[in-house]
């Protein structure tokens, strides 16, 4: 290494005799390891929010005023399209939703048609085949099927309340499996070792009675809560013997038309009472298909000659048409957020590139990719603050008006809350965000790297 | 940072060249911290080349630079921002400033981000450079002379172990290279740091340790 010190070594400097006498103890210390000064203590800069405001002023330029109003307006419009489609969506759904619950929109109950033939024991059987069954689980419409099965033995039932005569008749029961069950009532389960036996009614059978029977008897009317409580009789005879249970009616359906029990009580009950023959094949099937109002379904039902219960299809069909709707709808809406969100991207990726030389300059003089790109990543975030607010405002508004309309056409609407939908909206708006910080993070690290 | 050593280091563009004749390129050398050094070439001799690899603004070179052993290629770019708020300043010949902002907006710029000096330090830094009248006007609209000076404040509103100047007195007359000279090295020593200064012929006066000749 050559080094040329003879020139600038030779004597004291001038400059260097100034800056000794001001501070002879840190110089006399040079070749050491100097102490570096702390902090002044009178330390009266502007504070970091001068700082900020600062490289605000600086990055600010070129924010394209007219690009983001751009943004917003579009944002706001998709923002409040997938909003009010969602919300309606939510609003709208108590209307078809099938009164009992019990069974799902999407399953349809099949069975043969009764003709005056099989009535007399002549021509076609009325129970599905195993090749039959086989054959509509191989359909593309059906996800599965499940087969309705019989009780195997005589079902006696009594109903005795205090200062009533007791009322008997004979009955049936059907059991589906239990998967199909929505939602089962809470005492839905049968205890071999406390047999008790949950039932559940079709709703018809009580206005039966109540409207029927009960009026031309004098008996009095029952509500479902009522006959819930009742404790009923039930005898069982068959395979030569006689066994006596209570039974309870546990829930009622306006889609199921059976009397219906829990599965593992009908194959505990035919294996201890039933014959000791196959099972009987099953007269009819419950489908859980893809879409109740589904093409194929209709015609193929009507190519073997199945029938179902038409008037359960209609709420499903009609659930289907709004579903599609607002699908449309909302897709709509994305669709217009999503080109708005990449308008704000381009425009901020724009900004950047304008703003290339500032922002290498700023990391050039130490400061950190995250601290440069905060600005502009806290002025996207901003944006979008301001679509969410604004869209929630007008959601809340446009939705007060709809919901008057409904309510004076179903005055027993249930109004839900708006709250999901809002949370929706800002999750977007934050995932949106999100993205566009991590990609103006990106662009500035490419400017860290002298890649612009 | 103690010391910056320069291992056989050579720009890229150099590389093809046998009539290299440098007491920097393609040598052993170490700047010490404490030490003053003087890196003067004709132009075209790569010495903002060689500050740019300095503050990592480019690394297209041959060999190896060292921050106190560690080879600067490894740096991650955290360490490099800690280099370059705490241990390396740099005055660019180009200066680098926001034409946006005002004199003292400039040197504010750097002094928010490091909290290293009070605000009246760099006001009577404005004085003792004689633009303390333009401490308000808009960078944008000063002489070159005049920036530069701007840009050697906001050089020295934070810690370093190394101070880089390159070609800090370009456009300067000799009374006003004088005050820019002092006030440099007064901060300098203050931290008990190394002063790197480029020049192309006109160097500032001060009593360097080195003279080397690019």
């Amino acid at each position: 290494m050559r080094e040329d010190r003879s020139e600038y070594n030779s004597q004291p400097h001038p400059l260097t005799e100034r800056v000794a006498s001001a501070d002879a103890a840190r110089l006399a210390g040079r070749c050491g390891t100097p102490r570096r000064p702390t902090r002044p203590e009178a330390f009266a800069t502007p504070s970091v929010d001068t700082g900020s405001r600062l490289l605000w002023r600086l990055l600010r330029q070129h924010v394209s005023l007219p690009q983001l109003a751009a943004f917003f307006m579009a944002n706001l419009l998709g923002m409040f399209i997938v909003m009010l489609g969602c919300q309606c969506y939510r609003d709208v759904r108590p209307l078809f939703a099938s009164d009992d619950g019990i069974l799902q929109a999407q399953y349809v109950i099949i069975h043969k048609p009764v003709s005056s033939m099989s009535a007399l024991g002549m021509g076609q059987t009325a129970a599905f085949s195993e090749e039959e069954i086989r054959q509509i689980e191989a359909q593309s419409f059906c996800r599965r099927v499940g087969r309705f099965s019989a009780s195997q033995y005589d079902v006696y039932c009594r109903i005795a309340v205090k200062g009533m005569p007791a009322i008997g008749t004979e009955m049936f029961f059907e059991s589906v499996p239990d998967g199909y069950i929505d939602t089962p009532p809470s005492d839905w389960k049968f205890d071999p070792s406390a047999p008790a036996i949950p039932i559940i009614l079709p709703r018809s059978y009580l206005a039966l009675y109540n409207f029927g029977f009960a009026q031309t008897r004098s008996l009095p009317k029952l509500s479902e809560g009522v006959v819930g409580m009742i404790e009923l009789d039930v005898t069982l005879s068959g395979g030569g013997r006689q066994e006596k249970y209570s039974a309870r009616v546990v829930g009622f359906s306006s889609r199921l038309n059976t009397i219906l029990v829990p599965e593992s009580f009908m194959q505990w009950s035919n294996e201890r009472l039933g014959g000791v023959g196959e099972a009987p094949s099953p007269s009819r099937l419950i489908l859980e298909v893809t879409n109740p109002a589904d093409d194929s379904l209709v015609t193929y039902l009507n190519e073997q000659g199945y029938e179902t219960e038409n008037d359960q299809q209609d709420a499903g069909r009609a659930m289907y048409v709004v579903r599609l709707l607002v699908a449309v709808v909302v897709a709509v809406g994305v669709l217009i957020c999503a080109l708005s969100f990449y308008l704000l991207l381009l425009s901020i990726y724009l900004l950047v590139e304008k703003n290339t030389d500032k922002l290498h300059n700023l990391l050039l003089i130490g400061y950190s990719p995250a601290r440069t790109a905060r600005p502009y990543q806290l002025l996207s975030a901003g944006v979008c603050l301001g679509v969410w607010v604004l869209a929630a405002v007008l959601l809340i508004l446009v939705r007060r008006y709809y919901m008057n309309l409904l309510w004076s056409m179903f005055p027993r609407l249930t109004e839900g809350s708006v709250w999901p939908v809002l949370l929706l909206g800002f999750m977007l708006l934050l995932a949106a965000s999100i993205l566009n910080a991590v990609v103006i993070r990106r662009r500035i690290i490419m400017i860290w790297k002298n890649k612009h | 940072m103690n010391t910056i050593c320069l291992q056989h280091v050579l720009p890229v563009v150099f590389s093809g060249r046998t009539d290299i004749d440098s007491q920097v390129w393609r040598q052993e050398l170490t700047l010490r911290r404490g030490e003053i050094c003087l890196v003067e070439a004709g132009s075209g001799r790569g010495k903002t080349s060689l500050c740019s690899y300095l503050i990592g603004h480019r690394c297209d070179y041959e060999g190896r630079i060292l921050f106190d052993e560690r080879d600067i290629r490894t740096l991650s770019q955290g360490e490099w921002v800690d280099v370059r708020q705490h241990h390396l300043s740099s005055l660019f010949q180009e200066l680098r400033l926001f034409p946006e902002l005002t004199a003292l907006e400039n040197v504010e710029i750097k002094n928010t981000l490091t909290h290293y000096k009070p605000h009246r330090e760099i006001l009577q830094w404005f004085e003792q450079l004689d633009i303390a009248d333009k401490a308000h006007v808009l960078v944008g609209r000063m002489s070159y002379g005049q920036q530069q000076r701007v840009a050697l404040m906001r050089a020295l509103a934070q810690p370093f172990d190394f101070l880089l100047a390159d070609e800090p007195i370009s456009h300067l007359d000799d009374a006003n290279a004088q005050a820019m000279g002092q006030l440099m090295l007064r901060e300098t020593r203050a931290q008990g740091a190394g002063l790197i200064v480029t020049s192309i012929g006109k160097h500032l006066d001060l009593p360097y340790d080195n003279h080397l000749v690019l």
